[in-house]
């Protein structure tokens, strides 16, 4: 072998020291390309959150214009109603039904009754401290109450009570509409101010029972109370409406 | 003593990949290119041995000519806008096959001629 390649030592050398300044090539190029990839990568994720914040502010924007185009339906409800007949009825019965669903927020005379925890202590007799809070079920009777004297929108702690409203227990506090609410609590009404605090003040009604175990309670009648809108609209999912019209 | 340029080649890219800061992307281009006109030297250089007309200068200083003409001449092209990378590319490519089917041949004809001298020698 060594014959045929002839001069051994001199080629040995020569290749060598060709192999070394390959290798090294090789070897930047090869770190640089990986580096390449890794940044490649980092590029993607910063790509990604781009689109995040971009999809993030398109949906704002959106919701944005959801306002505006319910302003806009509001402001064409209007002008409908300064066309007499149909139309008016129309709106009327729409405003109507928005009231009742809670859509919108609603003024006008009523009462406020403000519900804090009871000033006894849970030694001073019948049980425990729970007897000395406020239920869950304490402000269902309340509601209850208030909507069979005819009051025509409630809220409680700035919830509106719609339909679907619920007033839970969870824990030491308590859910309306899914929302967690404490002491106090403070009913807003709107409705005839006469009916309602006397439908409140009914002997061994909802109120006197609290009065007698301390809590404290109080109820006034105002001229002007400001029922907000729920928060949330109510989506329906399951139900439909059942037409004689869709039923043929 | 044969493994030599193999240890060299090994200890290159281990130093430097490890001890040397990665370059920017554009000289990564020119240095991909200097590497395929070192392949293509050494593949060059194989046959010379093979047809026995290896001389050691000659391979040493086609190496690195060929390497900084690769490069001169592609980085000519990018400051004229005419890719000559590629040509470069392609006529290393095109000499690199030429060269490796020379190989080739010249091995096959090497061990054709070592069976025919084998089978012609006389039985023992």
């Amino acid at each position: 072998m060594a014959k045929l390649w002839g001069g051994v030592n001199r080629w040995q050398i020569a290749l060598t020291m060709v192999c070394l300044v390959l290798g090294s090539m090789l070897g930047v190029q090869v770190h640089t390309k990986q580096l390449q990839g890794a940044r490649q990568v980092g590029r993607q994720t910063s790509a990604l959150v781009g689109m995040l914040t971009q999809g993030q502010a398109q949906l704002e924007k959106q919701q944005e214009e959801i306002e505006r185009l319910r302003e806009k339906v509001a402001r064409y409800e209007q002008d409908a109603s300064g066309e007499r007949g149909l139309a008016q009825v129309m709106s009327e019965e729409l405003r109507n039904n928005r009231i009742a669903l809670g859509l919108l927020s609603v003024k006008g005379p009523g009462i406020e009754l403000v519900l804090g925890d009871s000033t006894m202590k849970g030694d001073d007799g019948i049980g425990g401290q729970d007897a000395f809070v406020i239920h869950d079920f304490d402000l269902l009777q309340i509601a209850n109450e208030l909507w069979a004297a005819g009051a025509e929108a409630v809220s409680l702690n700035g919830q509106r009570l719609s339909a679907g409203s619920a007033i839970t227990c969870s824990g030491r506090l308590i859910e309306v509409n899914k929302v967690a609410i404490g002491a106090p609590f403070t009913f807003l009404a709107i409705g005839d101010r006469g009916n309602l605090t006397s439908a409140l003040n009914i002997r061994d009604g909802a109120l006197d029972r609290l009065r007698v175990l301390q809590f404290q309670v109080k109820l006034t009648p105002k001229d002007e109370v400001v029922v907000p809108a729920i928060a949330v609209a109510p989506k329906y999912k399951h139900a439909s409406p059942a037409l004689k019209e869709e039923t043929q | 003593m044969r493994a030599l340029p193999l240890v060299a080649l090994a200890l290159g890219f281990l130093v430097v990949y490890v001890f040397v800061p990665p370059i920017p992307a554009r000289m990564a281009d020119y240095v991909s290119l200097a590497i395929l006109a070192g392949f293509d030297a050494i593949i060059g250089g194989a046959r010379a041995r093979l047809e026995q007309q290896f001389d050691a200068a000659i391979f040493v200083s086609g190496f690195f000519a060929n390497m900084v003409l690769a490069v001169v001449l592609a980085y000519l092209g990018d400051k004229l806008g005419v890719d000559l990378y590629l040509a470069v590319v392609v006529a290393l490519g095109i000499r690199m096959f030429a060269n490796l089917g020379r190989i080739r041949g010249r091995i096959v004809t090497l061990r054709l001629q070592a069976r025919q001298a084998r089978s012609s020698a006389p039985p023992e």
